[in-house]
């Protein structure tokens, strides 16, 4: 990954968000993502973001980062973490996460947590929204949509 | 490609199955010494059969048997999906009281239950389809493996198709300081420790010339200044390959020998994705993958393994790096554990093991056990 280019970090709240988030860059032929170890709680991964994220960040302006988070059955969660985000930083930082939890979704579905996320990540790149479709995850629609404008990045450096 | 080995009485493993249906790529976690590698041990027996290696005694030896127990036979069981027919081969190896070098036991190899050949000691029978045709029943040195020895009828014939996908299977465990980048030759059949890397690139690139693309675009995403990669001659029938750097107008060229033993590394995985492509779909076992790598490094090389055989073929590494560890998940990690050297491997899906929070510190600490 480059530092200097496009890239974005994924951070995740647990191992469920991270099995998913393997399962979306499992999908992308690329270098310029990176998905950062579990944190441990939703709590902690803004206590994450703002002690080990924000400053780098500010020191590479072409870095994005998305949160991924559990938001346990409350939709104002949402409201609550964006309101913690800098200002200057808003732009690229993107919430995202199951309604309840990813277990939830796993059983719903009947897909394992990384099968979830390649059917993600084949949503936003045809264009459809089979899965975002979801309850528990049409609330990520206006993150979503921003993050959709990112194909280019997704798909940058490619290993083949 | 691999539904399911079983391995028993060979080094740790005892009535020890893996079961891979399913599964693209696929992590093996454990402690030091819980036979992890050893199932690369296992694999790469029957690849050598494959290869060639008929002699029962460069194949195993009496050390092999579980804790010495040489009076029950060592027994390789190997089932192999290749478009949509199932394989199986079987071979049993045994030592008997005053035998200096153990022997063939039992040999089979079968398609869709459909036996084609069995053997029990020295006799073979082969089996045939074609109603005019009787069965034929011969003798063969029982120190002698069959599957290479059997004429195939022709490269469609399911025994070509099956030995060839297993003399190409990649066991790998590279030592980059064997990694010359010399070559007397072309083959598409990798040792393990990556000693004749020379020869695969140069028997993949005269193959399928349009791998170079491929090889050049995954390092040069991960080498940027990487200008391009050469074999050049040293001598009547030998070559060495020579990779050149370009930044600024500036030129660098290196031997391979001397790059650094990631960078070797680098190259390697791009062979492993450029083979599995152009002469796939491929088996890969990967003791390790993560060894000689910067942490920038071992998500991505881990992740384009996986990638690449996702669609086609099939990978299975063995790992201690939490990155790369991380880069699996409960559905495709197995945990192999061993209580002591007295008692066998056991190996279950992490999926059916209750870890207390975070994998990470759980395998820290030592608390995942079957």
């Amino acid at each position: 990954m480059n530092k200097y280019r496009p890239h974005i970090l994924v951070l995740p709240e647990d191992d469920a968000d991270r099995e998913l988030a393997n399962g979306f860059v499992l999908e992308l032929n690329s270098r310029n993502i990176q998905v950062l170890p579990p944190v441990g709680g939703w709590k902690k991964v803004l206590d994450d973001f703002d002690k080990k994220c924000v400053s780098g960040m500010r020191n590479y302006p072409l870095r994005r980062i998305v949160l991924l988070m559990d938001f346990d059955d409350r939709i104002n969660r949402l409201s609550e973490i964006e309101s913690q985000i800098p200002d200057d930083l808003k732009e690229r930082v993107y919430v995202l996460g199951v309604l309840s939890e990813p277990e939830k979704l796993r059983s719903d579905i009947n897909k394992s947590f990384e099968e979830i996320g390649e059917a993600l990540a084949n949503d936003c790149f045809n264009n459809t929204n089979k899965l975002w479709g979801h309850d528990l995850l049409k609330h990520n629609k206006a993150n979503l949509e921003r993050i959709c404008l990112l194909k280019d990045e997704w798909f940058g450096e490619t290993d083949e | 490609m691999i539904q399911r080995l079983y391995v028993h009485n060979f080094r740790c493993l005892e009535n020890f199955e893996l079961s891979l249906k399913g599964m693209s790529s696929s992590l093996l976690i454990g402690k030091n010494g819980a036979g992890k590698s050893t199932v690369g041990y296992a694999l790469e027996v029957l690849k050598r059969v494959a290869r060639g290696t008929n002699r029962v005694g460069q194949l195993v030896q009496s050390k092999d048997f579980a804790r010495g127990r040489s009076d029950v036979p060592i027994r390789f069981e190997l089932e192999v999906l290749l478009d949509g027919r199932l394989y199986k081969y079987v071979i049993a190896f045994e030592l008997p009281e005053n035998f200096k070098e153990l022997r063939v036991f039992e040999e089979q190899f079968l398609v869709d239950g459909k036996q084609i050949y069995s053997r029990k000691e020295a006799q073979v029978i082969l089996y045939t389809t074609n109603s005019r045709n009787r069965e034929a029943q011969f003798l063969l040195d029982w120190h002698l493996v069959a599957l290479p020895m059997i004429q195939s009828q022709s490269e469609t014939d399911p025994l070509s198709l099956f030995r060839s996908w297993l003399a190409r299977m990649m066991i790998l465990a590279p030592i980059p300081k064997s990694m010359t980048g010399d070559s007397k030759g072309e083959t598409l059949e990798p040792m393990p420790d990556g000693s004749n890397f020379g020869e695969w690139f140069s028997g993949l690139l005269s193959r399928y010339p349009a791998a170079y693309t491929q090889v050049d675009k995954y390092l040069r995403g991960i080498m940027p200044d990487i200008q391009d990669f050469v074999n050049e001659p040293i001598g009547k029938d030998s070559k060495s390959m020579v990779v050149r750097f370009e930044k600024n107008n500036a030129n660098l060229s290196v031997d391979f020998e001397d790059l650094s033993d990631g960078e070797k590394c680098f190259f390697l995985c791009a062979i492993v994705l450029a083979a599995n492509k152009y002469y796939g779909p491929l088996f890969c076992f990967w003791d390790e993958p993560d060894n000689y790598l910067s942490l920038s490094e071992v998500g991505h090389f881990v992740m384009s393994l996986r990638r690449s055989f996702k669609d086609a073929g099939q990978f299975l590494a063995t790992s201690h790096n939490e990155e790369a560890i991380r880069k699996f998940s409960n559905e495709n990690t197995l945990v192999l554990y061993r209580k002591s050297h007295l008692e066998p491997t056991l190996v279950r899906l992490l999926s059916e093991l209750t870890i207390e929070g975070d994998l990470i510190n759980a395998l820290i600490l030592g608390d995942i056990e079957p």
